[in-house]
């Protein structure tokens, strides 16, 4: 019975990753690959990698599709057919080769790993001196933290990237308005956005402090709050801010910055990134709250695009 | 082969996968616009559908939360195409 389960979910996922790799339309080609992401989180949730599932769901199939349908929709505002233009056939045939390589190389180095030699049998003894359950936490969290302190500021690098991209005389300024353009859809909008909006926080809270114990955790609740600002942004309930506000600033650092002050701090007591003894639940409770509220409005704002020059954008009604 | 519960929501859960499957036929057959974007919506309730049934197969309440998770911003993609693709005055259906 699962067996079959199995075999329809990775023949749909074969053909929904085919189709929006081959379809012409751009539209279509998000569509499916939206629809990818959901079945990959299926099959993360049919392996019992529950925490992975929730950053599949939330970050492949949510806030990616959302980034994909601005762009296509901005191409469509730019005068581009936004369809796929015909290639050089060396280059089709040179990106086959390589992507071709590469899968093979990745299936050899999955296959090559033994069945029996998960991280789960060093991980597990070492859990109850954290004083946390999920095993994914503990890793990100304490294992390797140091890779999360650094991923958690790439993103605000790239953030930054995206803001450099700001043409000349926008700066500091406010990203292109996300809101409908459309009065009654904007109402529409507006009051999905006043409802979504705080069930999204909610929910994000819950992830982060499920975190500890359950599947859930930092990025896939920021991924959540992102959405929710989106939505809120698109139904003009929510402005986007100028990117010189201080309290934006501030909310962009705080969670990579409380996270590498912690880290320092662990220096006196043994060395960067220890956490004292009994306290390592509370730490990480700490560093998950403040860095999901940075990864949150750097997500919303790294879909909303850099600042443009305030005279481009004539809304007449102005902001929420 | 005694039918324990799991098995019948396993069941459930391929019957719902085969929807999906369906609604992925939509979405590529589209013709337009709005029925492709509509036709993944509708994969996504699938989707959601099948994470909650193998929840209940498992026995695991943390497939609710990714479900959760799902329901939530699948709208956000509809509000995005609607934003991007609408123009003022034209909200009338293709067809007509």
């Amino acid at each position: 019975m699962t067996f079959a389960f199995d075999l329809i979910l990775c023949l749909m996922i074969l053909g929904t990753a085919g189709i929006a790799l081959f379809v012409r339309d751009a539209l279509a080609a998000i569509a499916f690959f939206i629809a990818f992401g959901n079945l990959m989180g299926l099959t993360w949730l049919g392996l019992d990698a529950v925490n992975v599932a929730l950053a599949e769901i939330a970050i492949g199939a949510g806030v990616t599709g959302v980034l994909l349908i601005l762009a296509r929709a901005r191409l469509l505002a730019l005068g581009d057919d936004a369809t796929c233009s015909g290639t050089p056939l060396w280059l089709r045939l040179g990106a086959l080769a390589a992507c071709a390589g590469f899968v093979v190389l990745l299936a050899a180095s999955v296959l090559s790993i033994p069945p029996e030699s998960g991280l789960d049998r060093v991980v597990a003894p070492l859990m109850p001196g954290l004083g946390i359950e999920n095993r994914v936490t503990g890793v990100l969290l304490a294992f390797r933290a140091y890779d999360t302190l650094l991923e958690s500021f790439v993103l605000l690098g790239a953030l930054v990237a995206v803001w450099s991209l700001a043409p000349a005389g926008a700066w500091p300024g406010r990203p292109a308005d996300p809101g409908m353009t459309d009065a009654p859809m904007r109402r529409v909008a507006g009051t999905f956005g006043q409802l979504l909006l705080p069930v999204a926080l909610v929910m994000a809270a819950y992830l982060v402090w499920a975190g500890s114990d359950l599947p859930g955790g930092a990025f896939q609740a920021g991924t959540v709050l992102a959405g929710g600002l989106l939505v809120a942004a698109m139904g003009g309930t929510i402005g986007l801010p100028s990117s010189d506000r201080p309290l934006l600033r501030a909310a962009l650092v705080l969670g990579p910055a409380v996270f590498l002050a912690i880290g320092l701090a662990g220096i006196a007591a043994g060395g960067l990134l220890v956490y004292p003894e009994g306290m390592a639940k509370a730490l990480i409770v700490i560093i998950e709250y403040t860095l999901f509220l940075s990864i949150g409005v750097t997500l919303a704002l790294l879909v909303a695009g850099p600042p443009v020059p305030d005279a481009s954008h004539p809304n007449p009604e102005g902001k929420g | 082969m005694v039918w324990r519960v799991a098995d019948w929501f396993t069941l459930a859960a391929i019957f719902l996968l085969l929807t999906v499957a369906a609604a992925l036929v939509r979405c590529w057959r589209g013709p337009g616009p709005v029925e492709r974007i509509m036709a993944a919506q509708l994969a996504g309730t699938g989707v959601i559908g099948v994470a909650v049934v193998l929840g209940a197969a498992r026995g695991d309440a943390a497939f609710l939360d990714a479900a959760l998770i799902g329901t939530l911003l699948a709208a956000i993609a509809v509000t995005a195409f609607v934003r991007g693709t609408a123009r003022p005055g034209d909200r009338s259906e293709d067809k007509e």
